[in-house]
């Protein structure tokens, strides 16, 4: 008797939260699901069950660079991301003042909102009066100022390097933890057996955060897809729709076009995409998930 | 020699890493002192010439540049009101949940609390545009109340889950003895549970906050009305005004960083709890 009264109480307690994410997260992914399958007139529905939405966003010459950006975004940002992280976990894991300081302040960028970072990196990059332009000029590579954000040709990588800038922290401050866990012994014995820097960290190190990188990669990538604001608010997908992706452009088509069919047609798309991503990073913890641990 | 060089190039690598970490950061604040000429003058000056609030008292004085474009205070006092009461919503209903995760056995308990948490993978660019529509047929979009409802839902399942986490830490044995001496399951939480797992609620309510004072794209596309803007569609749409007065900007963008750098420094310890955790989990 007890036992199902404590069940009924359970359900219960959790139920604000369940319901929470019923409304807000499952409808919500059912809602733009159905409307990229229906056909919009004028903005108004007029019948479900076409692919009309899909049809129109592949005909659209606009989509294929928004794929490739896309993919230059999710990757790009990923894999220097993850690069850039061991590096500097590796470094932070190391014993002494400097890398115990930079332990408690590397996370400054990865918890100032968003929008401040976009701010500060406009800055930065200004067109006529930004310090990297500035640096650029004076070292000679340009006779003129130069803006990074301007150019069409760069503008892509400039927000893979905003991003990873962003991301890198917490990647590295995983990564160091990882690193720290692995036995002294291994160390010592490696060490007696002449093993140099590199293949320590090539034959101890590695094999064991081997799990912790790649949870970590999968969980990167994750968050660079799901990433709207800092690209949106660094350039807007601009100039002319050179750093335009995926979620910018769901914005744009959705928000400032009013093309509804489209944006959600590329909403299913990000979704399945994250679907994807999601399955991959469940089937890397799955023995560490039963067990509650984590990467 | 060489240990003395190893130890140069260590201590290098190590300015390089902050260099990298703090440089924007502290450039734009700089910037912030700094006033519109100076900015403009080529070559950059790296301390202000003549350094000055200006831009801080611009953003409150009426009348002011600043002030006539936005009215920062009560862009602060919406996105105050809106992470606050959305923090303490996240709070209440995730200790609720994560005492029944994390004390009670029913079926499904581990499959929905995954789910919860992959949920929480899904919230990005793809969910803008049915949240538009959901929040229109509640009648609820450009209104605070309705930002609060939407970050409190999207904050509960982490909330939850780093709450769960905590508890399961406290052992059951306590509270067993405190209902055996008569206590009541209710009694036995909130006097026995609750006070162990404080430093669990202050983990879940900083990141919830962080969380919903950052929160920008959801924001952006339901709040319409000036009245009702939050500090992160002031600060986007600042910037399209002020090409060259970056003071201005880098004095707004400091201000709206200033609650999350107070949490960063006073709150690590409760900051990084459940962020190695927490993080990789989604």
């Amino acid at each position: 008797m007890r036992r199902l009264s404590d069940r009924w109480l359970a359900y219960a307690m959790v139920l604000p939260v369940v319901a929470a994410v019923l409304a807000f997260v499952v409808g919500p992914t059912y809602d733009v699901f159905s409307l990229s399958f229906t056909r919009f007139v004028m903005g108004q529905e007029r019948g479900f069950g076409t692919l009309v939405n899909f049809r129109a966003l592949f005909a659209d010459p606009l989509f294929t660079l928004v794929l490739v950006n896309t993919a230059i975004w999710i990757l790009g940002g990923t894999l220097f991301c993850v690069l850039l992280g061991l590096g500097v976990g590796a470094y932070l894991a190391r014993d002494g003042r400097m890398p115990t300081a930079l332990r408690a302040i590397i996370l400054l960028p990865w918890i100032l909102p968003d929008v401040v970072t976009a701010m500060a990196w406009k800055w930065m990059l200004h067109g006529q009066v930004g310090i990297i332009g500035q640096t650029i000029q004076a070292a000679g590579l340009s006779d003129q100022p130069i803006s990074l954000l301007g150019d069409p040709d760069l503008v892509m990588w400039v927000l893979v390097a905003v991003v990873v800038w962003r991301k890198m922290p917490l990647v590295a401050l995983i990564l160091c933890a990882a690193i720290r866990s692995v036995p002294q012994e291994h160390f010592e014995a490696a060490r007696l057996d002449g093993a140099n820097g590199w293949e320590q960290f090539r034959y101890i190190v590695l094999p064991h955060i081997a799990f912790s990188l790649t949870a970590v990669s999968v969980i990167s990538m994750i968050w660079i897809t799901a990433e709207f604001t800092l690209p949106w608010v660094m350039t807007g997908g601009g100039p002319a729709n050179a750093s335009q992706i995926l979620s910018t452009y769901i914005y744009q088509q959705s928000f400032q076009f009013f093309n509804w069919g489209v944006g959600s047609a590329m909403s299913v798309i990000n979704l399945v995409m994250l679907l994807g991503i999601v399955s991959l990073y469940l089937y890397v913890v799955r023995r560490s998930w039963r067990s509650g641990a984590s990467a | 020699m060489k240990r003395i060089l190893s130890e140069a190039a260590f201590a290098l690598i190590g300015i390089v890493i902050a260099l990298f970490v703090l440089f924007p950061i502290f450039w734009l604040f700089l910037a912030s002192f700094k006033s519109g000429d100076e900015l403009a003058r080529l070559p950059a000056t790296f301390w202000p010439a003549e350094p000055s609030l200006a831009a801080y008292t611009d953003l409150f004085a009426r009348g002011s540049q600043s002030n006539q474009l936005l009215d920062w205070p009560t862009l602060i006092g919406n996105s105050l009101l809106v992470s606050v009461a959305s923090t303490v919503i996240v709070v209440f209903f995730g200790t609720i949940a994560g005492y029944a995760f994390s004390r009670l056995k029913f079926p499904g308990r581990d499959l929905i609390l995954g789910g919860l948490l992959v949920s929480r993978m899904f919230q990005g660019a793809a969910l803008l545009l049915p949240t538009f529509r959901l929040m229109n047929w509640l009648d609820l979009s450009d209104s605070l109340f309705g930002l609060i409802l939407l970050y409190s839902a999207f904050g509960l399942p982490f909330a939850t889950w780093i709450i769960a986490s905590g508890l399961r830490e406290i052992p059951v044995e306590l509270e067993e003895s405190a209902m055996m001496d008569g206590a009541s399951r209710l009694q036995s939480m909130v006097i026995i549970v609750l006070p162990l797992a404080t430093p669990s609620l202050i983990t879940a309510a900083m990141w919830h906050f962080v969380g919903a004072w950052s929160e920008f794209a959801f924001a952006s596309i339901l709040i319409e009305s000036t009245a009702n803007k939050t500090v992160t569609i002031g600060l986007a749409s600042f910037v399209d005004y002020f090409s060259l007065e970056f003071q201005r900007v880098g004095a707004a963008a400091t201000l709206v960083a200033l609650p999350i750098l107070a949490i960063f420094i006073f709150g690590q310890r409760y900051f990084t709890r459940g962020l190695l955790q927490g993080a990789v989990k989604g």
